[in-house]
């Protein structure tokens, strides 16, 4: 289990660990069905009444919709202590919500790559604080 | 509303990073459309300026800056920034303005000086600009968000390596005849082939680098000007389009898109482009040169669909079977485009009109393709943001 006290969101909001499974924060339009990421960005159907907005969870995995492997590294303010390229970005697919979320792939062989595998969100660590802690973002990985 | 004519064009060549500033850039393109046009300084009644982003309060107010250089006439000044489709917006305004009779002769105008080095975030606060969250979360530069609607593509309708390759190829031959090109060395499809990984599918020669650069159009409604100037070319329409909700494309700045399309692909430019076919009363098959923004190889293909030039997933074929090329069905990029010149932000989308107009004005040298009629110069900007200029002789 990892120490969940001395670990970090880079921006805050936008992933959970609290329980065991780890899951993008997302939010919902209870009017026009609309789910949305980051939950700040709104985004309505044209002519909703906006009414019901709710922060939700997305379910843990999806499937991968596309990808690409990112061969230099990503200009600042990005960071990580170690250099992480080449790596893979995805674009996952949650179905129920038909929304797709982009993100880095960790933990993953870059060849085995394939529209449809099933993935699942997880934390990435990016470096550690003054603090010494660990600061993460989300990422995914496939399902093992 | 009037009819509304170009009469003067001008550009600063597009280039690297330079230490010279931009209005200085700027100056070099209005000055070359105004003696295009034939006309003193005096004769502008009106300008939209693209704004320059990165150039503090005199980026933002570029209209003013390059008003006191030619000299202040107390004119209206209008400063307006639409990302990448930023020379769209001061077009229409200019075009508008002089429809609709406010004024009778307008300046539009754009100039970029390239960042040194990346583009990257502009503010610090990721709750009112998601675009941070890109940079500090995801690790996604702008070639991401094109190699991820790449990849889709080739897995949905077989578009190869080679297909992609081969638009740069095809770019970089047209671009080595451009005076105003940045880059002018011919590429082998080997070479291409060969060059780099940026992000995969995706390779060096396939995406397009930031530039310096600046282009200037004049638009006018007065007979005399008209009657007097070199060929001029009318706009037949000048329109912008922004996204449609259940546009499954992912956006330069976002992390999520929708899972299910109630939209076309980049229909910011689908609705531009239908918007200009509609109030020009021209079709996509009567056009005989296209400007379409190729900032990689992937939109050079999207493009030619989002713009119903072939039907989804035929835009390969076209490629293929030289279609596309300056003496083929539809002359597609003359220029080099993008491919050849790089973004210069407040002005690729003036450029692009300024290239399809010199083409309607024979003017193109040894890229000229074969006495055009109808000519189309098509944005495509991050966030939704686009703009169709549909222009005759």
């Amino acid at each position: 289990m990892e120490n969940m006290e001395n670990k970090v969101a880079r921006i805050p909001g936008l992933v959970d660990w609290s329980t065991d499974e780890v899951r993008i924060q997302s939010a919902k339009c209870n009017s026009c069905g609309t789910y949305f990421f980051p939950k700040e960005h709104y985004q309505h159907k044209p002519g909703c009444s906006r009414e019901g907005v709710e922060d939700v969870l997305l379910p843990n995995k999806g499937k991968l919709a596309s990808y690409t492997i990112q061969h230099y590294p990503c200009p600042p303010p990005f960071k990580t202590d170690k250099k992480i390229t080449p790596y893979g970005i995805g674009l996952v697919e949650f179905e129920d919500e038909k929304i797709q979320i982009s993100g880095i792939i960790t933990d993953t062989d870059l060849k085995s790559l394939e529209i449809g595998m099933e993935m699942e969100t997880t934390t990435l660590s990016m470096f550690t604080n003054e603090e010494k802690q660990d600061v993460v973002t989300w990422a995914f990985r496939a399902v093992k | 509303m009037r009819d509304v004519y170009i009469i003067g064009t001008g550009v600063h060549p597009w280039m690297g990073f330079s230490e010279k500033i931009f209005v200085d850039f700027a100056a070099v393109a209005v000055e070359g459309a105004l003696k295009d046009a034939g006309i003193e300084w005096q004769k502008i009644q009106s300008i939209m300026a693209g704004i320059f982003i990165y150039g503090g309060n005199a980026g933002h107010l570029s209209g003013q800056y390059l008003e006191s250089i030619f000299g202040e006439t107390g004119i209206p000044v209008v400063n307006v920034y639409n990302a990448c489709a930023t020379g769209s917006a001061a077009i229409r305004m200019a075009y508008n303005s002089v429809a609709a009779g406010e004024t009778d002769t307008s300046l539009a105008f754009g100039a970029d000086v390239s960042p040194k080095g990346f583009l990257t975030a502009k503010s610090d606060n990721a709750v009112q600009d998601r675009d941070v969250i890109r940079w500090k979360m995801a690790g996604q530069p702008n070639p991401i968000y094109w190699a991820l609607e790449c990849t889709k593509r080739m897995a949905k309708y077989g578009t190869t390596d080679e297909d992609l390759a081969r638009v740069k190829v095809l770019m970089s031959e047209y671009g080595s005849k451009n005076p105003d090109a940045r880059f002018k060395k011919v590429y082998t499809m080997e070479e291409v082939l060969n060059s780099v990984y940026v992000s995969a599918p995706l390779r060096l020669y396939e995406i397009c680098p930031v530039s310096t650069g600046a282009a200037a159009v004049i638009v006018t409604a007065d007979k005399e000007l008209i009657a007097k100037a070199n060929n001029p070319v009318k706009i037949n329409a000048t329109t912008m389009g922004s996204a449609l909700y259940g546009d499954p494309t992912i956006r330069i700045s976002a992390v999520s898109c929708p899972a299910v399309p109630e939209a076309p692909m980049l229909s910011e430019s689908y609705c531009a482009s239908q918007k200009a076919y509609e109030k020009a009363g021209i079709g996509p098959q009567d056009i005989d040169v296209l400007e379409l923004p190729d900032n990689s190889s992937w939109h050079y293909l999207q493009y030619l669909e989002t713009c119903e030039f072939c039907g989804e997933g035929e835009a390969d074929k076209m490629l293929r079977d030289g279609e596309t090329k300056i003496d083929g069905k539809l002359a597609v990029n003359p220029s080099g485009g993008f491919s050849s010149f790089g973004e210069a932000m407040a002005a690729q989308a003036v450029w692009q009109v300024v290239e399809a107009a010199n083409q309607l004005r024979g003017r193109c040298g040894e890229r000229q393709v074969k006495d055009p009629k109808v000519a189309m110069a098509q944005t495509y900007g991050l966030m939704g943001n686009s703009g169709t200029t549909i222009m005759s002789i």
